[in-house]
């Protein structure tokens, strides 16, 4: 399972035990595929299987939670994400590849257009240069890459200390000093 | 100094993002960092791997500089580079010779005199370029350096638009005429002031030169600058998450505006901005005072104007000729009675890259700045320099002192005043070499009367498709194209720049590096032989069509 760096809102960056698998299904993999115990699924295969009685009663237990793909368009699938978020302890957002953006857009919406103040996990190849971003568009969660040195990861957050943006977690530091 | 000044915050935050840099370089050489990993990281940081060794471009913002800048350039350009740097299209500057392990150090160099590279390359907001003459140009409606800079703090380091689809080029002009290209870049804004006084911003989407040259449309009238950020985090996102990413061709914001119509685009971004309207990315009026502090007139003393007779009676006889060309091409007119702005021409016939300056360059010019212009230093798209506000009593002397530096050539806007991208000689994207093309072509009308009778041409070559040496919006422009491993050129007519920008269009097929210069020769000679009286080249070309000139070029020169 990979490392997992929490760095709550207000909070220090810190190594944690990681109790959620990510299920990565493909087009028609049934039920079979899904592992026991505490399992994120892909939104896609939530929207075609999650009314099933089967994993209705495992989301109710709190083991189902979602993960979004970089085209997954959260905005066209509003209702369903509101309801699931009754649902889902935690959500996750995936990067197939560090260099793809859209993922940094859909973490900014969950938090501001949703509401979610819940845990928000960045997975898939999540490294130690992209954490500090990742942290200001709202995760607080990282599943970093398997090669990826967590000593120098959790260094990340603190490296630069000021911003010129509103973010998740601050507002731009200029605002401030404008008025003195 | 009309120059935004770094307080603490901003100072940290680029000695951090310096400290930060050298850590991920060490963990490169150490092996730890893939290059793979690295090249995005190191690209926002204005590091490019060229062909001989790697390239750092250093971001001017809205190409304002001083004296102690400039003078630290030199000192990079000297101790780390060929003792020359290169101003870029983009207002920018690059030294072409660095190496890695050294560029922490040029960083923290820089950032002692609050420079830097961040975001000069990369797939996130670039340098923002504007109007070289801000604050001084006589057709200025408003001022347009305030809203630069508090843009460029908003987009540095923006944690949501670092990893777009691809760059983003933000253009701002606020002046009748257009000096800063707006509608060829992803966003332009062009500022006025409303009936009330109040400042405005209209927004312009989707231009870019590149593989599909497009001209931006306005999408947004009337924004209030406070609105600036929110409407910008609006377009951005409706970019980001929908721009696309399966070919970088294809993955600039005008495919996406193109291919969805400007009016839905324009849509979307309206329903996204709703959420921000007024909300708490918006500008204060503290946030503009803090900022607007810096850009106050310099103190300009209160001198009378001088006539054209006054300025030329400086001169000694035997320079009245040559200091008059100057005058009437180099020299321009300025807001404040008795001063004028003057441009350096980095533009000498035949032996250097346009934009090249050597380290003894620059000291002499940083040292010009301080004793005629306040010590600021302004660069141009054109790839020339300006020292915007010299007392016109002083223009002999100062003109005296750049043409020992072989800075005073009097061929702005003439056709020798080419702009070109580094090309092949360095950029390991380029498909065929510019440098000498721009050479050769400066040689062949290395002659003052003969382009003083051409009046305003604008030649501008680029090396590839990536448009860098802005060759569609020339009124000659040359592309270099690869064709099974040679070097061809394709040439094309009618590009123009400002509030009338055009794309130009193709004449036909390409050609050899050494037919250049008979090709533009044959494409000048029609202009001659058609024009009306004072009608300039570009007019011509739009009134006659292209034709002529194709007919003309094609008929001795079969090729391809």
């Amino acid at each position: 399972m990979p490392k997992l760096i929490r760095y709550p809102k207000q909070g220090q960056a810190q190594l944690v035990p990681n109790d959620w698998q990510v299920f990565r299904a493909t087009e028609g993999e049934e039920s079979a595929a899904l592992t026991p115990g505490k399992v994120i699924v892909p939104f896609t295969w939530w929207t075609s299987h999650g009314a099933k009685e089967q994993y209705q009663g495992r989301a109710l237990k709190g083991e189902i939670s979602v993960w979004f793909a970089p085209e997954d368009d959260i905005l066209a699938h509003r209702d369903v994400i509101l309801a699931g978020l009754k649902l889902w302890p935690i959500l996750a957002i995936d990067f197939p590849v560090f260099r793809d953006g859209r993922g940094y857009s859909t973490a900014a919406l969950l938090r501001e257009r949703f509401g979610w103040d819940g845990e928000l996990r960045a997975i898939g190849d999540v490294l130690i240069d992209q954490l500090l971003p990742l942290s200001r568009v709202g995760f607080d969660s990282f599943a970093i890459r398997n090669d990826q040195s967590p000593d120098v990861a959790l260094a990340q957050f603190n490296s630069v200390a000021y911003q010129f943006q509103n973010d998740w977690r601050a507002e731009r530091s200029q605002k401030q000093a404008s008025l003195k | 100094m009309a120059m935004y000044k770094y307080d603490s915050i901003d100072q940290t935050l680029v000695d951090q993002r310096v400290a930060q840099f050298r850590d991920q370089v060490a963990r490169r050489l150490d092996g730890s960092l893939a290059e793979e990993e690295f090249r995005p990281l190191r690209l926002q940081n204005g590091l490019y791997h060229q062909r001989h060794a790697y390239m750092l471009r250093v971001a001017i913002p809205y190409g304002l500089f001083n004296s102690k800048q400039l003078r630290t350039l030199a000192h990079i350009a000297n101790k780390y580079d060929r003792g020359y740097g290169h101003f870029t299209t983009r207002q920018n500057i690059q030294f072409n010779w660095l190496s890695l392990e050294n560029t922490p150090e040029i960083l923290a160099d820089l950032a002692k005199v609050q420079m830097h590279a961040i975001q000069t390359s990369g797939n996130c907001i670039r340098n923002i370029t504007s109007d070289p003459f801000a604050g001084v140009a006589g057709d200025e409606i408003v001022d347009p350096r305030v809203v630069c800079e508090l843009l460029r703090q908003w987009s540095t380091l923006h944690p949501e638009f670092a990893y777009l689809p691809r760059k983003f080029k933000i253009a701002v002009c606020a002046s009748k005429e257009d000096r800063a290209i707006v509608a060829a870049h992803d966003v332009g804004l062009y500022l006025y002031k409303n009936e009330s006084g109040e400042l405005r911003a209209d927004v312009l989407v989707g231009g870019g030169m590149g593989r599909t040259p497009i001209l931006g449309v306005v999408i947004k009238r009337d924004l209030p600058w406070q609105e600036l950020p929110n409407y910008l985090s609006a377009v951005l996102r409706v970019y980001n998450r929908f721009g696309r990413r399966d070919n970088m061709y294809k993955a600039r914001i005008k495919i996406l505006v193109k291919a969805l119509g400007p009016e839905e685009f324009a849509r979307q971004v309206e329903s996204e901005y709703e959420h921000w309207v007024d909300g708490n990315s918006t500008f204060t009026n503290a946030e503009w005072t803090r900022v607007a502090q810096f850009f106050t007139k310099p103190a300009y003393k209160n001198l009378n104007a001088l006539s054209s007779k006054e300025i030329l009676e400086q001169a000694a006889s035997a320079d009245q000729q040559a200091f008059t060309r100057w005058l009437d091409r180099n020299v321009k007119s300025h807001q404040v009675p008795g001063y004028a702005s003057v441009v350096l021409s980095l533009k000498p016939h035949g032996t250097v890259a346009p934009g090249d300056v050597t380290t003894e360059q620059m000291l002499a010019i940083a040292d010009l700045a301080d004793q005629y212009s306040f010590g600021e230093i302004r660069a141009t798209h054109e790839q020339n320099l300006v020292l915007a506000d010299v007392e016109q009593s002083s223009l002999y002397s100062l003109w005296q002192s750049a043409r020992q530096q072989s800075l005073a050539l009097p061929n702005i806007g003439y056709l020798t005043d080419i702009i070109a991208c580094p090309g092949g000689d360095f950029c390991s994207l380029a498909n065929a070499k510019s440098i000498p093309i721009a050479n050769d072509i400066q040689k062949r009308f290395d002659d003052l009367d003969y382009l003083h009778d051409l009046g305003d041409i604008s030649l501008n070559i680029s090396g590839c498709m990536n448009s860098c040496g802005h060759h569609h919006v020339g009124n000659i422009g040359i592309l270099g194209v690869d064709k099974d491993g040679q070097e061809w050129y394709q040439v094309t007519l009618g590009g123009e720049q400002g509030l009338n920008a055009a794309i130009g269009k193709v004449i036909g097929p390409s050609f050899f590096a050494e037919d250049m210069p008979d090709v533009i020769s044959k494409v000048i000679d029609v202009y001659v032989e058609k024009r009306e009286p004072t009608e300039k080249f570009v007019d011509t070309v739009h009134r006659i069509g292209i034709a002529p000139f194709k007919e003309r070029v094609y008929a001795e020169v079969k090729r391809a």
